[in-house]
């Protein structure tokens, strides 16, 4: 009796589980799925109330007007070129910073490290007039540097890059300093290798963050040859009247793609990194 | 080994890609020396008179996207075909709104374009900073009268007597109707409150709890409330711009008073506030509402997808006919180094048969000079497209009373009493009492 009602509450445990997962699953997925829908409608289609799902004849075409609408190669080259730029000098900058603040002992550090957390709460909507009269002021406007600049600091990845080097025991570092391992061959031998969970992270969460930034490179370019594929897809939308929205969305799908390879690229290397990492 | 390798692999491609694209992005203008040179590209837009052997580069910023924003280019396209001297650079900045933020960095920064496409509610405050303008005596000089453009079009081009801003891609409120779905309930077209209020009520469909079926719908706009009030005999600001005009003489409550209680029989869908213009739209071309108040700019989309007969109207009046105006102007700054120039773009896109009229023609927005109106293209368009005569006709009614430097504040606080009547039922004379008393305070700063 006992042994049978635990297996049924076993049983009822793992369907509620996979009920709330499939409820989650779908609540995420479905935005997905509506863009991928519309994406292949006709403008027609696009208005009906209640709304199509599966389209009667899928509309590849959609997926080229909208790349004729502007030059969309320039824009995904300055999508690139930025996203690309950022997460780079972003590791360059907190790797050693995250290292500073995990391993060594010198004057101000919690000073210096509550301004990194400082400037992590500072948004963007705050310093862009400042920035922006500045960037002006250095004849950068008509260039990509305002829209590199102002990320080549990740407060968020140095925070959480520095808890992590924090866990890793001192031992093997003292082990490595006496192996005579100077400090560039230490992070490059010993704190990254260790920390790439995090380090995956941090990459995806800048990629997907800046890859999809509209504000920022709205407010600092005034020219479409510097500005991102988020600009450009914008630019689909009608200010007033009937917009084509099956148009936006098949903008919208080829925006969404690098992110989703991103994506699939990181998240295997998290899991990977788990796997092996030798510590938890 | 290997991954340092790649580590400076990577940098070395990101520097180049940003080297070269730097390069690059001083646009086509810069086809002298400066190849390879990315600091001399760079200000190539900006110092463009002598790089380019003699041309003249003008600056334009405007808001259109989607279709609206090729019809735009297009139009460039023209003008700089026809002019060898000048090459216009149009840019688009976002919507009204955040060209309008854009516009205020780049003036205190000294990078603002020479000429700038400006929704007409922030003309008062651009003009009230001195940072536009006066065109009378470039209309002067190129002998244009300022007579020669559509009255009801004007009333936000002029600040202190300076004509600040000329109409460009302008709109007015209209009366959509489905009237296949009038014709089954024998109801004709309504032109007044009263009739406007029994046909909305005639076509509401009901089974059960649902609404299948509504009468009237609008989106969540100020335009909308704005118009009544003026059809009621109100005005939004009083004349002295002290207060607002319809609080005290009841005209507000009448407003608002006949919107809530079509809401409450079904006979107005007021739709959720976010995306509302798609909402109504949407359910305007499915039949699911059979009258609509929108803007102008929908006609070309409404008329390529519904499936009946599709008519327009003038908004019904209460006391009076009555429509503000919407749509966005051009103004040319007054820091602008190329205005001569400037004056010939703006010249030549507001009276020229290649340029405006164009552009107007295709987009669907209302024609604001006499000329446009006279032509032969128009009168043609007209023929075939009554929908859109009707829109240039309602001109004749058009009065904006919101027009006040402090408009675009006073506009949020207005939202928020909409919001507290249309979607929480508040007291209407409560909720429009405190809406004054905001107003005033935003006034008088």
């Amino acid at each position: 009796m006992n042994t049978l009602d635990s297996s049924y509450f076993n049983w009822l445990k793992s369907a509620v589980g996979i009920a709330f997962k499939i409820v989650i699953l779908a609540v995420f997925i479905f935005p997905f799925l509506w863009m991928i829908s519309t994406s292949l409608q006709t403008f027609r289609e696009t208005l009906a109330f209640p709304p199509t799902w599966i389209p009667a004849v899928p509309q590849w075409g959609n997926f080229a007007e909208a790349m004729r609408a502007g030059p969309f190669l320039t824009y995904a080259k300055n999508s690139l070129i930025i996203t690309v730029s950022i997460i780079v000098i972003q590791f360059a900058v907190m790797i050693p910073a995250a290292y500073a603040f995990a391993k060594y002992r010198f004057a101000l550090k919690n000073v210096l490290f509550g301004l990194v957390l400082l400037a992590f709460m500072i948004p963007g909507q705050i310093t862009f007039i400042p920035v922006y009269l500045m960037m002006a002021d250095m004849d950068l406007i008509h260039t990509l540097w305002p829209q590199i600049i102002p990320f080549m600091s990740n407060a968020f990845g140095i925070f959480l890059l520095r808890q992590y080097f924090m866990q890793i025991p001192e031992e093997i570092i003292e082990a490595a300093r006496l192996d005579n391992a100077g400090e560039w061959k230490l992070v490059r031998k010993i704190m990254i290798p260790m920390a790439k969970p995090a380090l995956a992270t941090i990459a995806l969460f800048s990629f997907v963050s800046h890859w999809n930034e509209y504000f920022w490179p709205l407010v600092m370019t005034n020219s479409a040859s510097i500005r991102p594929l988020t600009l450009g897809i914008s630019m689909l939308r009608e200010t007033e009247g009937i917009s084509n929205w099956h148009i936006i969305m098949a903008g919208n799908v080829v925006l969404v793609i690098p992110i989703l390879i991103v994506y699939l690229f990181c998240s295997k290397q998290i899991v990977k990194a788990f796997v092996y990492s030798g510590i938890k | 080994m290997k991954n340092k390798g790649v580590l400076l692999l990577t940098l070395t491609l990101v520097l180049g890609l940003l080297a070269g694209c730097g390069g690059g992005s001083g646009g086509g203008n810069a086809g002298s020396g400066a190849k390879g040179d990315p600091a001399s590209a760079n200000s190539a837009g900006t110092a463009d008179a002598a790089a380019s052997g003699g041309k003249t580069t003008v600056q334009f910023w405007h808001s259109l996207g989607g279709k609206n924003g090729e019809y735009m280019d297009a139009l460039i396209q023209r003008f700089n075909e026809s002019h060898n001297d000048i090459e216009v650079v149009g840019t688009y900045q976002g919507g009204y709104d955040e060209t309008v933020t854009k516009l205020q960095q780049a003036v205190a920064s000294d990078t603002a374009p020479d000429v700038t496409m400006l929704e007409r509610a922030y003309v008062q405050m651009f003009a009230d900073s001195e940072v536009l303008e006066d065109l009378a005596p470039y209309l002067k000089g190129s002998g244009i009268s300022a007579d020669d453009f559509t009255a009801g079009l004007m009333g936000h081009s002029y600040f202190n007597d300076q004509l600040v801003s000329l109409p460009l891609n302008r709109s007015t409120p209209i009366l959509h109707v489905n009237k296949t779905l009038l014709d089954e309930q024998g109801l004709k077209v309504p032109t007044t409150w009263e009739e406007l209020k029994n046909a909305a009520n005639a076509l509401v469909v009901k089974e059960g709890n649902e609404y299948k079926r509504y009468g009237l719908t609008m989106p969540y706009d100020t335009w909308y409330p704005i118009a009544m009030i003026s059809q009621s005999g109100g005005r939004f600001f009083n004349e002295e711009s002290t207060s607002v005009g319809f609080v005290d003489n009841g005209v507000g409550q009448e407003v608002f008073g006949y919107l809530k209680e079509l809401q409450g029989t079904g006979a107005l869908y007021y739709p959720p506030a976010q995306d509302s213009g798609n909402i109504v739209n949407s359910m305007f071309v499915e039949g699911k509402v059979g009258m609509m108040f929108q803007s102008t700019g929908s006609i070309g989309g409404l008329s390529s997808s519904v499936d009946f007969d599709y008519v327009t109207a003038f908004l019904p009046k209460n006391d009076q006919f009555a429509n503000p105006t919407g749509g966005a102007n051009v103004a040319m700054l007054a820091g602008s180094k190329n205005k001569e120039a400037a004056w010939e773009f703006i010249r030549w896109m507001e009276t020229d048969p290649q340029g405006g009229l164009q552009f107007i023609l295709q987009s669907g927005y209302l024609p604001f000079t006499k000329q446009m109106v006279e032509s032969a293209e128009m009168k043609e368009l007209w023929a075939k497209e009554p929908n859109r005569k009707v829109a240039y006709d309602q001109l004749q009614y058009a009065v904006d009373t919101n027009m006040d430097v402090a408009w675009p504040e006073v506009m949020h606080e207005f939202f928020s009493a909409i919001e507290a009547i249309m979607y929480d039922s508040k007291d209407i004379a409560a909720t429009l009492d405190t809406f004054k008393k905001e107003a005033e305070r935003i006034l008088a700063e």
